[in-house]
């Protein structure tokens, strides 16, 4: 106890530290949500205000100390758990996805920046200034002769030499330099100029933009937004435009990029289970999903229940173990990688060999049997040392009085086996078994990465595979070709969300987490 | 007269014209078990032959699948290490960082809410650890695209939690630490008696220093467990990578691998093996150094990541 004794367990105090860190993340926090709810991004504003109440909470009253221990996992539970989950949920009920990305006043936003030169606008001569940071500033003449200097972001200033960073004249009248920065050659602006015309200098309403070679113009606002009559008035041609489920469309049709997302209830669903022509498809994915879990599951365990018992008591059993558990440790991507090519039909290893010996191979990527046949191998090769590690431990659990009573009762090996191991050994892994059904209902690697769920189903409408299962479907719906339809996607994440939940309440059943040992 | 006293043995060795003595039939036993682990040992080093050999081939065709090149060389690693439009070492480095730190921060953040959760008694216990496995049930992949949307909103004010960068990665990692993995650390812990704590606590000690003198110390092995496993889930990952990353230098390793495969191999297919080698190499190692806290870990119920 001498050690335990020592004075560094005097108490610190530390009150008012515990203060101040919770006033600095809250302050952090504050700020972005305000930031937040400027966008009109009030979901998450919301929920980074939970985190300031689990801050505030948990480290302003030493009742609710656990929660102090708590906070940090909390917080980024809420933040990148349970937000995306409650977010998914949300997703699925609206149309968000390409052309539907912002929400409304960040569309708002993006078209009120939208500048034009109004025929009666002032218009100027220019000489572009860049610095060594690459930033660009200009002089302008107007036609009076009155000069001026413009930066971006910055009000424009009358531009007198010797003044305000403008270095001295030249014999046409313009500076050498500004703010240090050198003129721009005549000949290097013909290939920028496309860069230079989207730079808005100086600050609205007096924006002013390059319009060519010879003239820069102010600009003013095209876009204004009637927040009272929900319309979005074009300045320029006077034209209204009404939002219809996420887009301002004129009367015309003409529509406004970009566009915003709205709530379309329970559309995605409907789509997803009733699409017509989608169904075809999605009942080849579904069926695959399913095909592909079991089989995948069934298979590694019995080999790995296989090696587990057949090992149990060899001599030499270490060294067979270490080298039978090897690709258990390698990356699976770098597995399935190395998979991939030893498959490829035009060059791959495995292929040669095969041609070689049986003069012909299966068309293993290209063939929608042969590349799943492929698929369930390969998660055979990368699993069943999982099921072998889990295997050779629960054997350790089983007594062995009970096979010793079996054997004295002239049970041979294989009976032993069937009445007494393998019952006792399922009871043991029936929660792994299930675990691992769910994870590989959704192992979205090693589809993707294998074949992007290829070869493709021909005349889907949506780009679907014959290796495809649901949430590599997702995965293409979200980011694959710019098809960028996270409504439906977040829709099928969520039936699949329902269907994991189901077998994992089942599996809670039989483990039992919650006990506290002591 | 023997025989007569044990029907068994006399039933099976009768109709054999040379009967086995125990000893044979062990040995046989013995024999075919060892040939199956061949066999077994055979599929299992496929690929790992297969890499291993082709990144030491340098004759530049894939259509001789010769097990021991004929003029074996190192010059594929060379390429992997000099390529340009490839950075394979800057992945390396990017992995390595990423997955070093998310992995230190996590395995903390788990044992402090294992260390509460198993120490203190308090109201709502019951309730979080029910709400924390719920949560946990939800697949990550399948809330991908939410979590982009808003790594994307976060990003607008606040750079570094924005796409393209690792602290955001670091940080969707760490909130990995309320997993299965807080129950695991958590029954370690309810097994290390209390009274330890209670005589610190009595001494004057605040719980922060029971937790680091006390606590951290005798919970070694299920920490060297679950980081180990966790660096492995990190360091392997790659959905979240790829979506959230997008310039060439900040890729990891994995997703620089995959890219490279899918777009370059027909012509660089020798850098290809050299740069799975080299990515696969250190989680070997490391699991040749750690392999009874990983085995252990697995037979108790622990996850990659």
């Amino acid at each position: 106890m001498t050690a335990i004794a020592n004075k560094r367990f005097i108490p610190t105090g530390g009150i008012p530290a515990r203060w101040l860190i919770a006033a600095v993340v809250d302050a952090a926090l504050l700020w972005l949500i305000a930031h937040l709810i400027d966008d009109g991004n009030y979901p998450l504003a919301l929920i980074l205000l939970v985190l300031v109440g689990i801050v505030t909470v948990s480290f302003g009253f030493e009742r609710l100390r656990a929660y102090r221990w708590l906070s940090v996992g909390l917080c980024m539970t809420v933040l990148f758990v349970l937000y995306p989950i409650l977010y998914t949920f949300y997703l699925s009920t609206t149309n968000n996805g390409q052309g539907h990305i912002l929400t409304k006043q960040q569309a708002i936003d993006f078209l009120e920046r939208a500048q034009y030169v109004p025929e009666t606008g002032q218009t100027y001569a220019w000489t572009a200034y860049e610095s060594e940071d690459g930033s660009i500033r200009l002089w302008l003449t107007a036609a009076d002769g009155s000069t001026y200097v413009t930066r971006i972001g910055e009000e424009t200033q009358p531009g007198v030499a010797g003044e305000d960073g403008v270095g001295e004249l030249d014999d046409a009248g313009t500076p050498v330099t500004i703010d240090g920065a050198t003129r721009l050659e005549r000949r290097s602006l013909l290939t920028r100029l496309d860069a230079l015309n989207d730079l808005s200098f100086g600050l609205p309403p007096n924006a002013i933009q390059i319009t060519s070679m010879n003239a820069a113009a102010t600009t003013v606002q095209r876009y204004r937004y009637d927040a009272a009559r929900d319309v979005m008035l074009d300045h320029q041609t006077g034209i209204e435009y009404k939002p219809v489920t996420g887009t301002f469309v004129a009367e015309t049709g003409e529509e406004l990029r970009p566009g915003f997302f709205v709530e379309i209830g329970a559309r995605n669903f409907e789509r997803f289970l009733a699409s017509s022509a989608l169904r075809g498809p999605l009942a080849t994915i579904i069926t695959w999903n399913f095909v592909y879990a079991i089989l995948s599951v069934l298979f590694s365990f019995a080999l790995g229940l296989f090696i587990a018992v057949l090992f149990d008591n060899l001599p030499g059993k270490r060294i067979i173990r270490m080298l039978l558990i090897i690709p258990y440790p390698i990356p699976a991507l770098v597995s399935i990688l190395i998979w991939r090519n030893l498959l490829n039909p035009d060059f791959g290893a495995l292929v040669k060999l095969t041609q070689d010996l049986f003069g012909s191979s299966p068309r293993w990527l290209t063939d929608p049997t042969a590349t799943r046949i492929a698929i369930i191998m390969i998660n055979v090769w990368l699993s069943y040392p999982y099921f072998y590690i889990v295997s050779s431990g629960a054997l350790q659990a089983i007594p062995s009085e009970m096979l010793d009573a079996a054997s004295v009762d002239g049970a041979n090996v294989f009976q032993k086996f069937r009445s007494i191991t393998l019952p006792l050994l399922l009871m043991i892994v029936s929660p792994v078994l299930v675990a691992s059904f769910a994870f590989n209902f959704n192992n979205f690697n090693l589809i993707y990465i294998f074949n992007s769920g290829n070869p493709p189903i021909a005349g889907s409408p949506i780009p679907a595979g014959h290796t495809d299962i649901l949430i590599s479907f997702v995965y293409r719906l979200g980011f694959d070709n710019g098809l960028a339809d996270y409504g439906l996607a977040a829709a099928i994440s969520i039936v699949l969300f329902a269907f994991v939940a189901v077998i994992t309440w089942v599996q809670f059943r039989y483990t039992r987490v919650f006990e506290d040992k002591s | 007269m023997a025989n007569y006293m044990n029907p068994a043995r006399t039933r099976r060795a009768a109709p054999s014209a040379l009967p086995l003595t125990m000893k044979q039939r062990k040995y046989i036993g013995y024999a075919v078990r060892y040939a199956i682990a061949v066999v077994l040992i055979i599929f299992a080093f496929i690929p790992v032959v297969w890499v291993l050999s082709a990144s030491f081939n340098t004759s530049g065709s894939l259509t001789s699948p010769q097990l021991i090149p004929r003029n074996p060389s190192l010059a594929n690693y060379q390429n992997l290490i000099q390529n340009q439009y490839y950075p394979f070492m800057r992945w390396m480095g990017n992995s390595f960082v990423i997955a070093s730190i998310s992995t230190v921060l996590s395995v903390l953040s788990t044992t402090v809410a294992a260390f509460a959760l198993s120490r203190f008694r308090f109201y709502g216990r019951e309730t979080l650890m029910r709400a924390i496995l719920l949560v946990n049930i939800f697949p990550g992949v399948l809330s991908i695209i939410a979590l982009y949307s808003i790594v994307q909103q976060l990003g607008n004010h606040v750079s570094f939690l924005g796409l393209n960068s690792h602290a955001t990665l670091i940080l969707i990692y760490t909130s990995g630490a309320m997993s299965i993995n807080v129950f695991l650390v958590k029954g370690y812990l309810d097994s290390i008696p209390r009274e330890l704590d209670e005589s610190a606590l009595v001494d004057g000690a605040t719980h922060g220093q029971v937790f680091r003198m006390i606590t951290l110390p005798l919970a070694k092995p299920i920490l060297i467990t679950i980081a180990v496993l966790t660096f492995m889930g990190i360091y392997g990952d790659f959905v979240l990578p790829r979506v959230l990353l997008q310039s060439s230098d900040k890729l990891t390793i994995m997703v620089g691998l995959y890219l490279f495969q899918s777009a370059d191999y027909a012509q660089n297919w020798g850098v290809f093996t050299a740069g799975a080698v080299v990515a696969a190499l250190p989680i070997l190692v490391a699991y040749l150094l750690l392999q009874k806290y990983i085995i252990g870990g697995l037979t108790s119920g622990a996850v990659k990541l």
